[in-house]
């Protein structure tokens, strides 16, 4: 019997078929569950990632952001915002075009190492190695993985949860940047913006260095051909404004030349586009008499 | 002689029939279709035999004799550990070779090309399975090839080279497997490593225990250039070492043959070499026939294990900054672990090993008893006995339960959830982990079967501590389950307790767990195989059905 099933010529080779079956076999199943299996994996490693971020984010990140990313006033932003989620909150206000993922994983990397003008305690400390910092490059992942891991969180909260504090550094208004804002449609955001700048009314003088008109206009320099940056120079513009266009006066021709700056251009600034043309929608109408005014104004205050 | 000419004499059939022979006699190398028909009927060969060709003609048989003593091709007289040394050996090479195909030697890349593999290659965690399965068995196989030969007395004239150089080959295979530890690049390998190295260093004079300690890492610590070494010593040039003196050893085998059973020859002889011609076994094609399905079943064997019960450990990126609480070598090196914790690095990590080496090199010229009969070999064989049962406790030194150095707080967490690995609160799992705060010394019914018994073994841990340690009185643990995230949970693990004096410790860590992480041991049933089995079928029979 035993030498029949085992040591016998024709028993081995009966062996070795039946263990070749059985290998194929279980080679063809683990062929089918290949595609389920590496996707468990990814999403498993994906998992680890957000755990390691976890503790690096408590060891490192919530004494200025908050035990739950949701801010600490005068110290940190808060992150798990609605704000901070919102797809036109915190990224459109700044201008930026890239992901979230990558605004996280850079600004993590690279920190905010300037200091000018900043309402915040400390600056946000450079964390990546390759910019000095602590952090290698996975752990930077890791944490970038962790905080944009609170979206579901961030953006199912209500107005009242909102662990709302202001960006100064947007030039949107602080009412425009909470969920009690942002939550609202897009005609009630419309009214909201109105109403706010119906309400808040700023100086020529302010508008005038917090639009960066500045970057481009000269304004105290009295010589005729002395240009700004980019822009006509204004400190002579009430000599000149009332024959520009025939037709309109001064006042009417300032105003048009903020409202809708192609109607008229300049000679010699003919290339396209120079002067933003978006100022109708960022001023509200008292904003824009007020600058006409005091741009006419030959003795206006600096 | 033309093909015309060949067809007139024998007809076009005859000619063509001629031609496949010959076709076929040059694959065989040397055998015809005939004499292969005659084999696998079992008939025997004819005279002069036929089927000693192949073994003059191909390589791979030249190495080989052309015919054993029939003692010796019984199974329970070497057991084929050798021959399956030599199998895994190739099943290492192949695997390596496939896996170097993903595998980048830099700190950079080293663990998520790990990662890449698991998640992104089909068949990638099989192969890195197959390849660590392959290697911790080859380990135990050339170790039980050793004790073999040792319990046969296989060493003693004239094979007292063929065990020395077998020495040699164990040594390298050890090496093989500790360089390889390293390349995953994650904690344990890391921490392995740097201790595994860092007894180099304790070599007196401190002049060469830091020459060598820097020629292997390359740098003061483990780094960049460590892990380019520590690849290039694994996949280039212990392999190419191992070869060679493999080829040494199998020559010397070859030469002398394989020794007979001891008491089929007289005391001091050597007869392994005159075979009487009734106890031939030819290679073609018993022998053949033979070792074909043996390494075949255990390819099939080795798939099984691989696919259902192994799974080779990753565990957090390597840190050069902290040191998990325990570092585990692999598991044969919980012997020179346990010599780790009763002498200082230099003695237990480098003079008792070295001796040790010595020793076994030396057994063959030390040993001067010619008998190689069990009865008359009772120092030998008492000595063997010993020296194993001396690895046996030692290993047993080296895993983490022997002389547990750490605080009892921190040892309690890190038996429920380690800092590295899994332990049982991550076994159980996401789901299993119910929101809320649980305190040792209150009874609950969590309504989960298995967050009960979790609740159960951090009251039992505590108690053994409470026990254990004079300075560890009233011991209360809490552990405080909070949704962190979206599908993570926070577990926070508190104890707290009075010390000899009556004065309050308290000890308190947290760790995260996502609901998609899957932590694994390296040794068990692998629960989720058949659960993707089912999903890649439905998905594969949905395509099918044109969906
Ligand atoms: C010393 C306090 C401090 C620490 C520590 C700190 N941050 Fe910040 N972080 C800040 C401040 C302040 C800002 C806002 C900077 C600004 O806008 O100029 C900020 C901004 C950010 C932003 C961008 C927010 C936005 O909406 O623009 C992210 C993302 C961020 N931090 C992540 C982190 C992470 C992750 C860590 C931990 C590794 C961390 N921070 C640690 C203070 C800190
Ligand atoms: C990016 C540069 C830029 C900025 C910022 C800018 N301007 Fe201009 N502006 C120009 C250029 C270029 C012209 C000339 C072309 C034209 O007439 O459209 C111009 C023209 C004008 C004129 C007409 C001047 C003339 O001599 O006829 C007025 C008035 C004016 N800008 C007001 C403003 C005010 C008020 C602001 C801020 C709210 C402002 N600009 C911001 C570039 C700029
Ligand atoms: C990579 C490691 C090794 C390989 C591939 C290998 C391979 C082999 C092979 C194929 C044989 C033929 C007989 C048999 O299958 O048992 C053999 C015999 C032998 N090996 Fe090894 N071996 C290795 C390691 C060792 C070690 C570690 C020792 C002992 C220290 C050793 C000592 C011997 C001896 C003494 C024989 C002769 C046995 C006899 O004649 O009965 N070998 N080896
Ligand atoms: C020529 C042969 C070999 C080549 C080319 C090779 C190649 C490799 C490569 C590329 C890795 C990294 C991939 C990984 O970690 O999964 C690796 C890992 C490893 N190798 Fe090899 N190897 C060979 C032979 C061996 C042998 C003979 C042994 C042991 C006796 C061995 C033991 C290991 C171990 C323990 C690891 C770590 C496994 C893991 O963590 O996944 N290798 N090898």
């Amino acid at each position: 019997m035993y030498r029949f099933f085992v040591t016998s010529p024709i028993a081995k080779l009966l062996w070795g078929i039946l263990a070749s079956l059985v290998g194929i076999i279980v080679l063809l199943l683990v062929l089918v569950s290949e595609d389920t299996r590496m996707a468990a994996q990814t999403v498993n490693w994906e998992g680890r990632s957000i755990e390691n971020g976890a503790t690096l984010f408590a060891n490192n990140c919530t004494r200025c952001h908050g035990p739950n990313g949701q801010g600490l006033p005068g110290l940190g932003p808060a992150l798990n915002s609605f704000y901070f989620f919102m797809e036109k909150g915190r990224l459109q206000d700044i201008g930026w075009v890239g992901s979230l993922e990558d605004y996280v994983s850079l600004t993590i990397a690279a920190g905010r190492p300037s200091k000018t003008n900043s309402p915040w305690a400390e600056v946000m400390p450079t964390w990546g190695s390759q910019f000095g910092g602590p952090l290698r490059g996975d752990q930077v992942e890791d944490l970038t993985a962790y905080v944009l891991n609170w979206r579901e969180f961030a953006l199912a909260q209500t107005a009242e949860e909102d662990p709302f504090q202001p960006f100064p550094d947007v030039n949107n208004a602080v009412e425009f940047q909470n969920a009690a804002f942002l939550l609202l449609s897009e005609e009630e955001q419309a009214i909201a913006r109105e109403e706010f700048k119906a309400r808040n009314i700023r100086s020529p003088q302010e508008l005038w260095t917090s639009e960066v008109c500045s970057a481009c206009h000269n304004i105290n320099e009295r010589q005729v051909d002395v240009r700004g940056q980019s822009g006509p120079n204004m400190a002579d513009l009430y000599e000149r404004a009332g024959s520009r266009v025939e037709g309109l006066t001064a006042e009417e021709y300032v105003y048009e030349s903020i409202v809708d700056p192609t109607a008229f251009v300049v000679a010699s600034y003919e290339a396209a586009g120079q002067m933003p043309e978006n100022f109708a929608e960022k001023l509200s109408e008292d904003e824009i008499r007020g600058l006409v005014e005091w741009l006419l104004d030959p003795n206006r205050e600096p | 002689m033309g093909v015309q000419q060949d067809i007139r004499e024998k007809g076009l059939l005859g000619a063509a029939a001629a031609a496949a022979d010959n076709v076929f006699t040059r694959i065989t190398a040397g055998i015809d279709a005939g004499e292969f028909r005659r084999m696998l009927q079992g008939d025997p060969p004819g005279r002069p035999n036929p089927r000693l060709k192949p073994h003059s003609e191909a390589f791979l048989l030249h190495i080989k004799p052309t015919y054993y003593h029939e003692s010796v091709t019984r199974f329970n007289h070497t057991f084929r550990l050798g021959l399956l040394s030599t199998y895994l050996f190739i099943v290492e090479t192949i695997t390596g070779i496939l896996l170097m195909i993903w595998y980048a030697p830099s700190p950079e890349r080293a663990y998520t090309d790990m990662i890449l593999l698991l998640t992104n290659i089909p068949f990638g965690q099989f192969l890195r399975d197959l390849h660590r399965l392959g290697a911790e068995a080859m380990v135990a196989i050339v170790t039980l090839h050793m004790v073999r030969a040792y319990l046969t007395g296989s060493y003693k004239p004239p094979r007292q080279f063929t065990w020395f150089t077998g020495v040699l080959l164990l040594v390298m295979t050890l090496f093989l497997s500790f360089s390889g530890y390293l390349l995953p690049w994650d904690q344990l390998a890391f921490w392995a490593v740097t201790i595994g190295t860092s007894m180099a260093e304790a070599v007196p004079p401190a002049v060469v225990g830091e020459t060598v300690n820097l020629l292997a890492r390359g740098a003061p610590d483990i780094g960049a250039n460590g892990l380019l070494r520590f690849y290039l010593l694994h996949v280039l040039f212990l392999p190419l070492l191992l070869i060679l003196f493999f080829f040494v050893h199998y020559y010397k085998v070859v030469h002398f043959g394989i020794s007979l059973p001891a008491d089929e020859e007289e005391v001091g002889e050597d007869t392994a070499n005159r075979v009487p011609a009734d106890k031939r076994v030819y290679y073609l094609p018993d022998v053949l026939t033979d070792e074909m399905s043996f390494m075949t079943v255990i390819t099939t064997l080795l798939i099984l294990i691989t696919v259902f019960f192994f799974q080779a450990p990753l565990e957090h990126i390597a840190n050069p900054q902290s040191t998990p609480l325990h570092t585990v070598a692999p598991w044969y090196f919980y012997w020179l672990q346990g010599m780790l914790k009763i002498a200082d690095k230099f003695i237990a990590g480098v003079l008792l090993p070295g001796v040790l080496l010595a020793l076994l090199m030396a057994i063959p010229y030390l040993d001067y008893n010619p008998s190689r009969r069990g009865k008359d070999r009772k120092v030998a064989i008492v000595a063997g006995i010993v020296a194993g049962t001396v690895m046996v406790i030692l290993s047993w030194m080296g895993t983490p339960e022997y002389a547990v150095q750490g605080a009892p707080s921190v040892e309690i967490v890190q038996e429920l959830m380690p800092e590295e690995g899994s332990g049982i609160s991550r076994e159980i799992g996401y789901t299993h982990l119910p929101l809320g705060i649980w305190r040792t010394d209150e009874e609950y019914d969590a309504h989960d079967h298995e967050f009960n018994e979790l609740l159960h073994e951090f009251q039992a841990t505590v108690d053994y501590y409470r026990r254990q340690d004079p300075d560890f009185n009233a011991p209360v643990g809490q552990l405080t389950i909070t949704q962190d995230q979206p599908g993570l949970k926070k577990l926070h693990w508190e104890i707290f307790w009075y010390d000899a004096q009556g004065a309050e410790g308290s000890y308190k860590t947290s760790f995260w767990l996502h609901e998609d992480s899957i932590y694994w041991e390296q040794y068990g049933w692998k629960q989720s195989f058949l659960g993707y089995v089912s999903d890649g079928w439905k998905s594969l029979s949905g395509a099918f059905a044109g969906e």
